[in-house]
């Protein structure tokens, strides 16, 4: 030890330098920050041969036997991160439902078919699949969904507007919705007049100076536009 | 890592994580946002963490990694003097921090993340290979290079003063 070994010690000595509070003010910050859509490593995927077969958020792992069925978690990993993003607007990754039952299977069926930042309710999509007082057991399946987020559950709230129960928690919904309510939907190009989904391959192509935005297929077609036949199933 | 144990390492590695970076980057506001980005990123990446690693041993290595970005992002403006210039008093403490800053300007970056991070916490020389993943003799002969060049520094600027104080 010499006069030099002092005079750093003394020079990079932690206790006098850092402002108080600063660990805490720092989690308090990113408590508040929290997003919980954020993260896609937050989310877990199982795949099977067929396809996509179940999501499940916070603790767990990824589940893949076979290279078919890695294929398809790696295909779905991307589309999510894309989806949370904002830059991708539906899923196309195949999913394999074989362990829902047959009324479970309709409701999510037409629980897919909800567009991109809308919302139904639980009675309007029982009204739908033709059991108009089956709106609880619509409930009870859609809480079930083994696949949710690529199988837009988020998006059935209560008939008065409140947000209902939601597998990945009330804070998660909120993100979803508020994510699907600032992304635009439906990307047109005004040279070729075609309207496409977010992510879709075409979409990519649209030069930024000829994109027109849509709120819905119908306000395209008014003026004009067709949809993509790639993306609008 | 829950919240709960982010907000428990945030307390409790904010202080020295701060040191560090103060010392490196020369003003509080830069190094506070530095702390901040560090802790951030490593709730983050908290997936990437092994547990074959200490944690301090992972929080510097990120907060070095974000200081270092600092540094290059700035030096295109280094004209900027981000310590205070004064003359060096005769005597007393004040007078010995600024000569030390000064002297620890003149070392090359890799060694004074080394010095900062060796003289706050007193890492070893194996946690320094780790964080800046290097291999110890680099280490060694690091430190042993900056520290020559900061006794250099030092001996220039007492004579600089003395001569200045004689005049």
């Amino acid at each position: 030890m010499d006069r030099l070994d002092d005079l750093l010690a003394e020079f990079f000595d932690p206790t006098t330098l850092a402002p108080a509070g600063l660990g805490a003010r720092i989690a308090r910050h990113r408590a508040a920050h929290d997003d919980v859509a954020a993260d896609v490593a937050r989310f877990h995927l199982e795949a099977t041969d067929r396809g996509l077969r179940r999501v499940s958020y916070g603790a767990g792992h990824d589940g893949a036997a076979t290279a078919a069925a890695r294929r398809h978690l790696v295909r779905a990993r991307a589309e999510l991160a894309e989806y949370l993003a904002g830059v991708r607007t539906y899923f196309s990754v195949p999913l394999d439902l074989r362990d829902t039952g047959e009324f479970q299977a309709r409701v999510l069926a037409h629980a897919t078919r909800i567009p991109y930042g809308e919302t139904s309710s639980y009675a309007e999509l029982a009204r739908r699949i033709g059991h108009p007082r089956a709106s609880r057991a619509v409930g009870n399946a859609l809480g079930a969904n083994p696949v949710p987020i690529l199988i837009p559950c988020h998006r059935v709230i209560r008939g008065d507007g409140s947000w209902g129960h939601y597998a990945f928690g009330a804070p998660m919904k909120t993100a979803l919705l508020q994510l699907e309510r600032n992304t635009p939907a439906l990307v047109g190009s005004s040279t070729t007049r075609i309207v496409c989904r977010r992510g879709c391959a075409h979409e990519q192509r649209i030069k930024e100076e000829n994109r027109v935005v849509f709120a819905a297929v119908a306000d395209a077609r008014s003026v004009g536009y067709r949809p993509c036949k790639v993306c609008q199933r | 890592m829950d919240e709960r144990t982010f907000a428990r390492l945030a307390e409790e590695y904010a202080a020295r994580l701060f040191a560090v970076a103060f010392r490196l980057l020369g003003n509080r506001g830069d190094a506070e946002d530095a702390v901040q980005r560090a802790l951030l990123k490593s709730y983050a990446a908290r997936a990437s963490y092994s547990p074959r690693w200490a944690v301090s041993t992972w929080l510097y290595r990120i907060l070095t990694n974000v200081c270092v970005d600092e540094l290059r992002r700035r030096r295109p403006t280094t004209d900027v003097t981000v310590v205070p210039v004064s003359t060096p008093s005769a005597a007393g403490a004040i007078g010995d921090r600024i000569d030390v800053a000064r002297a620890l300007e003149a070392v090359p970056r890799e060694a004074r993340v080394l010095l900062a991070l060796h003289y706050v916490d007193g890492l070893s020389h194996r946690e320094l290979a780790a964080i800046r993943g290097i291999s110890i003799n680099t280490v060694k002969s690091q430190l042993a290079r900056g520290k020559g060049i900061m006794r250099a520094a030092l001996e220039r600027g007492r004579h600089g003063s003395t001569r200045r104080s004689a005049r």
